[in-house]
């Protein structure tokens, strides 16, 4: 199997070189090529990979869009005929087939008529590979930096001329970089490179100091001395700051998964830290939030598959609304007989926390459901040596938003003050005028909402099941309390102290050991300050 | 919840009623059984409701009286029952599937070279008892020590117990602990030569745990009706007041909680031969809460009411998840919603209402009355 | 107060006395025979188990089309045991003695298995368990019809050493079945010259949601020059953030591919997944199999629960072929006995969906085909590798010292599910 790679590679090699030639002949045998393609039909994974070669031998810039085809499993051929087509999924389980080369429509058939050219890791790879070098001289840039990494990722030494050869027509400085740091890999891989080269391409390697470079160093062939010196001491410079990045990635991390533990704590420090009320239906408030994004998204899926990017915009108010809502239900239909008995709010929340999740079981059914990330949300970024997860950083950002603004509720505004005023003195602010009744209402519906906002982002890194809000109610009740309830900067410091302790934690003692560790730390520090991080004071305390 | 100013005797007549009940429990249910009436399974079911029912007066005591609301109670009950299942694992000897004299299985096949050092001992019957109560209660000592000392109380306190059941379930998980992971101790075959399979011994446990309750009933009742007891009861209502007039309260509060602690483990170590596995499952922070739950549905501060609250929703939930499998937890649920709200003092709470009602109807002023009784 | 007080004692009077009836065993009705159905329809284990039930459901009605079994209509007593382990043997016991189930269909994880196991023993009744898991048991009242680990974990490993993989990573949810697996694959790795530093064992909690580092520490110890690849053992809940996290770190599969033994189409369900395309998963049934029988089952399932997406999968099939298989040897034997059934089971063969026939065994496991396949966009799995012929189920696995000589035959003489053939005795030969 490896050999067959490698001669695949030669293959792409050979192209390479052939395509340094100028004015390849446009008018390439279409049926030379048909040919090829035709071969695709029943043909085994060594067969396609045979297939693969050739075309790529072609060097006809016309294959590549087969080979993309290819590569994404949208390659078919008919059964009756054995026709190779490219295949699109068209409505009612069935498919509208293409022309391979030209792209012309020729029919829609069912499924069942036809058969897929199946592909696999290996196959992708050598797909890749063959990719690389057909678009090492596209016109676009982006392609060109799309082969250059891919020729970093899945470096083959034999060719490095076409390489060469691309890097001194390259006029984009970012590409050439790039290219540059793809060369360099060719010649720690190659056996026979010059050494002056060899150690240009060590410093490089060194300079550019991630893990991949280190890949590169570590797997280099070479068994000239000084050569493997320069890689022993560049790994090692590489390693000591890796380690660096390792503890910020431990901190960023940290934060992420504080931001996740704020998300879910900060609608509790409202109903349970300023209320009083424990809330056990605090975490299907969360649920509800994650499906209302699930079923906007589904809607959004079948309406208006353009608008996806957009769902979670529409999706997070309408969790706003909805989850407030019936927070607000709640609290008019249970929580309000309960004042003044805050341990019996537990045991009817608790209650209501079964009958939506029931309900969420019967409306939804039992099994996950799927909630995408937006666009904007997926993949990753590096920043130095650290590797941020665009979710991720979204949701920190989010997190930290809903909490400002929450503050800004409650600081600035008319309901904050009466809010206020309802739960330090509940009489007097009666007496006042205050409508507490209604502020009590809308306080649970803004704690409530804020659940349900925190579905959302938790929709886009978690399960959207029926359990989602039991797998965070506990962690939920440790971050108020840690940080004192009734302050939410404390839930704030005690999300973020707790998610960077986590995380430091979790590489020495595995994910588990550092749950329990955390979670002593909490009864242990519960000690020392028995109100929490940022306690309140005087006399309301004792109430 | 009004506190009688005469001394109040070791059993009223509630409690002589509930002993009577638990006794014709105890010997009615294997007589019914034997001709007939009730099908086999249902002993150990009966069994099963009174282990919970002691488990509920062992918290009852503890928040009925005391006024601390353990979220963690679980733990204890677990912990009693872990010590107990290493017993019946020990047990087992070399009639496991790998025919081991010292490991259990889930220790043979995890590559255990022997047995680690808490294991020993269980191979001892007395042991093993004695641990069911000695490792709750001395979990219920240090951390209670800690807890009230630092003066930790209300919702914070509640919130840490349940930390602690946490925190234990996490670490029960793990099999590098030597208790068998997710799977927990299973596949017993006997206890001190009885066989677990056979029906007498089923009786017999159902029997030892009706007893077991009523002794915990007693034990609870005599704290309860002692001096202590008033202390007790004084901590609840105002703490800063006890503490100012001179008591030791955090004395009064650990004792309360190491006891109830250990009536749990008691509960514990009679549950686990009873279902045949013991699992990190019990730790976990949502059978806490249904051990209070239990407590408040049948009355909370009358230990009677907690037993009858624990054996009313586990018997419902054995009925409903064969009725209604699918809509179960809708009935539960509102269950606990409604008695919250309409029966803030229990079914025992509403029970007494009604009798209060009855005999002023006959004229006479309740309150009276049940001084006099 | 008062009002509401009585009410509600009417409403618990009423409950006790639904109590007293659940206790009454049901009289044994002659007109139908009943199947007991066991899968938890609440709590953390539903999200798998309900559609095992609602299979279930379907298969029974299209049994009872087709006219029942010896004269007989079926019929399905479902409970729901709220995926707590204790509560699966008092549902079990409810099933058999209080409802006389002749035969129940159920479990899901090797605990609830476990929890149930001595109450079939005592009442002597007969279980089919569905799923895959770890082996190291067999039982005379169980069969097993998911996969030991020989069926899965072994050939997924050896597809990928085909494959050029060279450095290990076992990642598993820390309970028996990946720690088992994972001791069986660390030990058939090291027989087969891996050495120790190229295996890295992980285990998490189950439901682990923050999967940021254990990604990254993959990713590292995947950047050393080998190829590198996963081997999953991570049980289901855990998989969908932990999927996310691996698309949104840039794992592709092309570089270090994921090959799981829990995730199947529906946990695929829940997932987009675009960007997982080419990673793995190892089971003895996709609902991408190419055969008549596979496309019958399929349109039956959509039709019976009236949604045209959804998805089969393999505990789905064991079902299936549990079920016929029962059918079966209830029509040799003739009588629904239990002691009868056990004894024609072995040897009975059915069709499976993938277009074969799978066998019951003596050691109560069956044959079955493996199959690789990789994750494809639509959230199917394609088949890149399946073994020449079926791979009988092995109960005691041979890569473990001391279940290495045990072996399983249920068959008369030996009628043992733990034979030492080095001290030549049953188990402990009691």
């Amino acid at each position: 199997m490896l050999r067959m790679f490698r001669s695949v590679i030669a293959f792409v090699g050979l192209l390479q070189l052939a395509m340094l030639v100028p004015a390849h002949g446009q008018a390439n045998d279409d049926a030379a090529l048909r040919g090829e393609i035709a071969r695709l039909a029943e043909a085994d994974f060594r067969g396609v990979e045979a297939v693969v070669q050739s075309l790529a031998s072609t060097g006809d810039p016309a294959v590549t869009s087969v080979l993309r085809a290819l590569r994404s499993g949208d390659v078919y051929w008919r059964k009756s005929d054995k026709l190779v087509v490219i295949g699109e999924k068209a409505p009612g389980r069935s498919l509208l087939l293409t022309d391979p080369l030209t792209g012309e429509e020729i029919e829609t058939v069912k499924k069942r008529e036809t058969k897929k050219v199946k592909v696999n890791n290996t196959l992708r790879n050598a797909i890749d590979a063959a990719l690389g070098g057909l678009t090492l001289r596209a016109s676009d840039p982006a392609i060109r930096m799309q082969a250059a990494a891919q020729m970093f990722a899945k470096p083959e030494p034999k060719a490095l001329p076409a390489l060469d050869a691309a890097i001194a027509a390259e006029s984009d400085p970012d590409v050439a970089s790039a290219m540059r740091d793809a060369r360099a890999v060719l010649i720690l891989k190659s056996s026979e490179a010059d050494k002056a080269d060899a150690l240009d391409a060590i410093a490089r390697m060194v300079a550019r100091g991630d893990a991949e470079a280190r890949n590169a160093l570590a797997s280099i062939t070479s068994d000239d001395a000084e050569i493997t010196e320069g890689a022993a001491l560049g790994i090692e410079k590489i390693d000591t700051s890796l380690r660096y990045w390792g503890y910020g990635q431990n901190i960023w991390q940290g934060i992420s998964l504080g931001s996740v533990l704020l998300l879910a704590a900060i609608g509790l420090a409202i109903t349970f830290g300023v209320m009083g009320v424990i809330n056990m239906a605090h975490g299907e408030l969360v649920m509800i939030g994650a499906y209302t994004t699930f079923a906007v998204q589904e809607f959004i899926r079948n309406s208006a598959p353009g608008l996806f990017d957009t769902s979670l915009f529409i999706a997070a108010p309408l969790a706003f609304l909805i989850a407030g809502t019936v927070g607000i239900c709640i609290e008019r239909g249970v929580v309000r007989f309960l004042y003044g008995r805050p341990l019996e709010t537990l045991l009817a929340t608790w209650g209501v926390s079964l009958i939506l999740q029931q309900a969420v079981r019967t409306i939804f059914g039992p099994n996950n459901r799927e909630v995408g990330n937006p666009s904007f949300m997926s993949g990753a970024f590096e920043l130095g040596g650290l590797t941020i997860t665009w979710n991720r950083l979204w949701i920190v950002i989010f997190a930290l938003v809903v909490f400002f603004a929450l503050m800004f509720v409650l600081k600035r505004t008319a309901l904050g003050l009466q809010m206020r005023a309802v739960t330090q003195n509940r009489a007097m602010a009666a007496d006042m005028g205050i409508r507490t009744g209604w502020v009590d209402a809308m306080t649970f519906g803004l704690g409530a909402g804020i659940a349900g906002l925190a579905g959302v982002a938790l929709s886009q890194i978690d399960n959207v099941s029926p359990n989602l809000g039991q797998s965070y109610i506990v962690d939920s009740f440790m971050v108020v309390v840690f940080g004192g309830a009734g302050n939410l900067w404390g839930a704030l410091a005690g999300a973020f102290t707790l998610g960077i302790a986590n995380k430091f934690l979790e590489p020495f003692s595995g994910a588990v050991l550092a749950k329990v560790l955390v979670l002593i730390f909490i009864i242990l520090f519960i000690q020392k300050r028995p109100r929490g991080l940022f306690a309140l004071k005087g006399r309301a305390v004792d109430a | 919840m009004t506190q009688a100013l005469v001394k109040r005797p070791l059993l009223n007549t509630r409690g002589i009623i509930f002993l009577c009940v638990l006794a014709a429990v105890a010997f009615g249910v294997p007589y019914l059984n034997g001709a007939g009436a009730l099908p086999d399974y249902a002993v150990s079911l009966i069994g099963k409701y009174l282990c919970f029912a002691l488990l509920a007066i062992a918290l009852d005591l503890l928040w009925g009286y005391c006024g601390i609301l353990s979220l963690g109670h679980g733990a204890f009950f677990a912990l009693g029952g872990y010590a107990m299942g290493m017993h019946l694992m020990r047990e087992i000897g070399d009639r496991g599937v790998y025919a081991n004299p010292d490991l259990p299985d889930f220790m043979v096949f995890l590559n255990w070279q022997e047995l680690p050092w808490f294991w020993w001992g269980f191979d001892m019957f007395w042991f093993a008892a004695l641990m069911a109560l000695f490792v709750p209660g001395l979990l219920a000592f240090v951390f209670g020590w800690f807890a009230f000392r630092s003066r930790v109380t209300g919702v914070y306190l509640s919130i840490i117990t349940q930390a602690m059941t946490y925190a234990l379930m996490l670490a029960f998980f793990r099999n590098e602990m030597g208790f068998g992971g997710n799977n927990g101790l299973t596949d017993f075959k006997d206890v001190l030569g009885f066989d677990l399979q056979s029906q007498d011994t089923r009786i017999g446990l159902m029997m030892l745990s009706a007893l077991a309750v009523a002794i915990g009933f007693l034990i609870c009742r005599a704290v309860v009706v002692s001096k202590a007891g008033k202390v007790i009861v004084s901590v609840r209502d105002a703490e800063s007041r006890a503490r100012f007039l001179g008591y030791r309260v955090e004395g009064y509060k650990l004792f309360v909680f190491v006891l109830s602690g250990m009536l749990a483990g008691l509960a514990g170590a009679l549950y686990t031969p009873q279902v045949g596995i013991i699992n990190p499952g019990e730790f976990s922070p949502a059978n806490s809460i249904e051990i209070v739950i239990w407590v408040a549905i049948g009355g909370r501060g009358t230990l009677i009411g907690a037993a009858i609250g624990a054996i009313l929703i586990a018997a419902a939930k054995t009925v409903l998840t064969g009725l209604y499998p699918e809509a179960w937890l809708f009935v539960l649920g509102g269950i606990f919603v409604f008695v919250t709200i309409f029966m803030p003092r229990g079914v025992l709470g509403v029970w007494d209402s009604m009798v209060d009602e009855m005999w002023r109807l006959r004229g006479m002023n309740p309150r009276e009355r049940r001084l006099k009784a | 107060m008062r009002l509401t007080g009585t009410k509600t004692l009417s409403m618990i009077a009423a409950l006790g006395m639904g109590v007293s009836s659940a206790l009454h065993p049901a009289m044994a009705e002659d007109e139908t025979i009943k199947v007991g159905v066991l899968h938890s329809l609440s709590g953390t284990m539903a999200i798998s188990e309900t559609t095992l039930k609602d299979a279930m459901l379907m298969l029974i009605e299209q049994q009872n089309a087709k006219g029942g079994l010896l004269g007989k209509q079926l019929e399905a007593v479902v409970v729901d045991p709220a995926s707590d382990w204790p509560l699966f043997a008092e549902k079990a016991r409810e099933l058999i003695e209080g409802e006389q189930v002749s035969v129940t269909f159920g479990c899901w994880t090797s605990v609830s298995r476990k929890s149930v196991l001595p109450v079939f023993e005592e009442l002597n009744s007969i279980l089919f368990y569905p799923v895959q898991y770890e082996g190291e048991e067999s039982q005379r009242n169980v069969f097993y019809t998911g996969a030991a680990p020989n069926q899965q974990a072994i050939p997924a490993v050896d597809y990928l050493k085909d494959q050029g993989v060279e450095r290990w990573v076992l990642a598993g949810t820390d309970y028996v079945y990946p720690r088992t697996t994972n001791k069986i694959l660390e030990q058939y790795l090291k027989d087969s010259g891996v050495a120790a530093e190229d295996i890295m064992v992980n285990y998490t909690p189950f439901g682990h949601s923050d999967w940021q580092t254990i990604v990254g520490d993959i990713k590292k110890f995947g950047s050393a020059g080998k190829k590198t690849a996963v081997v999953s053992t991570i049980n289901g809940d855990a998989n969908v953030p932990f999927y996310k996290e691996l698309a949104n770190q840039g794992v592709e599969a092309t570089d270090i591919p994921v090959v799981a033994f829990s995730v199947g189409e529906e946990e695929l369900a829940g997932l987009d997944t675009e960007p997982l395309v080419g990673h793995l998963a190892a089971w003895n049934y996709f609902m991408s199999a190419d055969t008549e029988a596979n496309d019958e089952f399929i349109t039956a399932w959509q039709e019976f629960t009236g949604d045209e997406d959804r998805v089969t999968n393999d505990p789905m099939e064991a079902h299936y072929i549990g079920f016929n298989m029962w059918i079966k040897a209830v029509e040799a034997a003739g009588t629904t006995d239990a002691d009868a059934v056990i004894d024609a089971m072995v040897g009975v063969a059915v069709p499976n969906l993938t277009g074969g026939y799978s066998a019951m065994m003596p050691n109560h496991h069956i044959t079955k085909p493996v199959l690789i396949g990789e994750i494809q966009d639509d959230g199917q799995f394609e088949t890149v590798f399946e073994t020449s012929g079926l791979v009988p189920g092995d109960a005691w696995s041979d890569f473990l010292p001391d279940s290495a000589p045990l072996i399983s035959d249920w068959r008369e003489p030996m009628a043992c599910g733990n034979f030492n053939t080095e001290t030549g005795k049953c188990g402990s030969a009691m």
